[in-house]
């Protein structure tokens, strides 16, 4: 069976469509036969992220209301041969596709393709009910902010309601330099406070934003480390045993000690 | 600021450890879907019911909080009860 796999964060902004993007290309480098599904209807943005805007005819919507066959929606990536994209309406909202045509679809998909990456729109309301409802895996995007990982918390609650398993967390931006100085939750608390599995760290890195200002996918760049941990991660859907990189900067330790010191005294 | 406040524990609590302190409050009032009304509707029965059988002294200072503990969330009231012997 085909892995269909939800990712979503409740919260906007914290970086899911580009986690979309890179882990369906990860993939593809190693293999897969993907699709990724934009599910933001109205608020289109993956075919940007995968630099495919300028190729889109057909949509989800149109796929959904039969005016195309599926396979005549799916865009194939500029690179690999066995990734595509299928873009969300532009035009539409979230009412113009149901749970049940959401299934019906990714059931037609799985047929064809090893993995299925559903990018699910921000909120809790009906855009995210059609991306979790054909999920066999959901993955929860995050950053180490209070509003992100408070919204996630939210939907670690509403995915075990739809009984999609435990889903895993990925923690995205995080700042090592922030950390050090004890101004940013690390990944260790993060994980603390909202007790599922971490599938994947990544780092905040401005090799996203140049990457996406191409049109391309930060998994591409061999310097990027934030397309490292996007590979690591893909690594381990496929079920490889991948360490998490080191990210987080080791204190001094004279730091250790004074830390140490004022924990005690509080 | 500098290596001496820091001995001595002056420098403010690091904004991560504010963070997660805060996180973990709003997270546990978040699961048990209670609202600030509820709470207060909460805390003016539970006086209610105190006051039948001890004498409070002063029902402004009751303390009814949620926090975390390790395997379970707690619901804490603290009632300071009046100090004068009973006759």
């Amino acid at each position: 069976m085909a892995h269909i796999i939800t990712l979503t964060s409740g919260k906007g902004g914290v970086g899911k469509t580009t986690t979309t993007a890179n882990l369906g290309t990860a993939l593809a480098m190693q293999g897969q036969r993907v699709v990724v599904i934009d599910a933001d209807i109205g608020l289109r943005n993956l075919d940007v992220v995968m630099g495919l805007e300028n190729r889109i005819v057909y949509d989800l919507v149109d796929v959904v209301e039969g005016r195309c066959r599926t396979r005549q929606a799916l865009i194939k990536d500029k690179r690999f041969p066995e990734l595509f994209l299928l873009p969300a309406a532009q035009t539409r909202d979230k009412d113009a596709v149901s749970p049940d045509d959401m299934v019906a679809l990714c059931t037609e998909l799985g047929r064809e393709f090893d993995f299925i990456l559903i990018d699910s729109p921000a909120g809790i309301e009906g855009g995210f009910k059609n991306a979790i409802a054909p999920a066999n895996q959901v993955l929860i995007v995050t950053t180490p902010e209070m509003s992100a990982v408070r919204d996630a918390d939210r939907i670690v609650g509403l995915v075990e309601a739809y009984e999609k398993g435990h889903p895993k967390l990925i923690i995205n931006r995080i700042k090592p330099q922030m950390i050090a100085r004890g101004d940013m939750m690390d990944t260790s608390d993060v994980v603390e406070i909202l007790a599922i599995d971490l599938i994947g760290i990544v780092p905040d890195d401005e090799s996203i934003v140049t990457s996406t200002n191409r049109g391309e996918v930060a998994v591409l760049d061999r310097n990027s480390l934030a397309g490292r941990a996007f590979h690591n991660i893909a690594s381990r859907l496929l079920g490889n045993d991948v360490p998490f990189l080191v990210l987080e900067e080791k204190p001094s330790v004279l730091s250790q000690f004074f830390g140490r010191f004022r924990t005690r005294r509080t | 600021m500098g290596l001496f406040d820091n001995i001595f524990g002056r420098k403010p609590e690091r904004s991560s450890n504010v963070a997660k302190e805060r996180l973990l409050t709003v997270l546990v009032h978040d699961r048990v879907h209670l609202t600030p009304a509820d709470m207060d509707q909460m805390k003016r029965e539970i006086i209610e019911v105190i006051e039948r059988y001890v004498e409070v002294s002063n029902p402004e200072a009751i303390e009814v909080t949620l926090t975390r503990g390790e395997s379970a969330d707690h619901l804490k009231a603290d009632i300071p009860l009046g100090r004068t012997r009973s006759q």
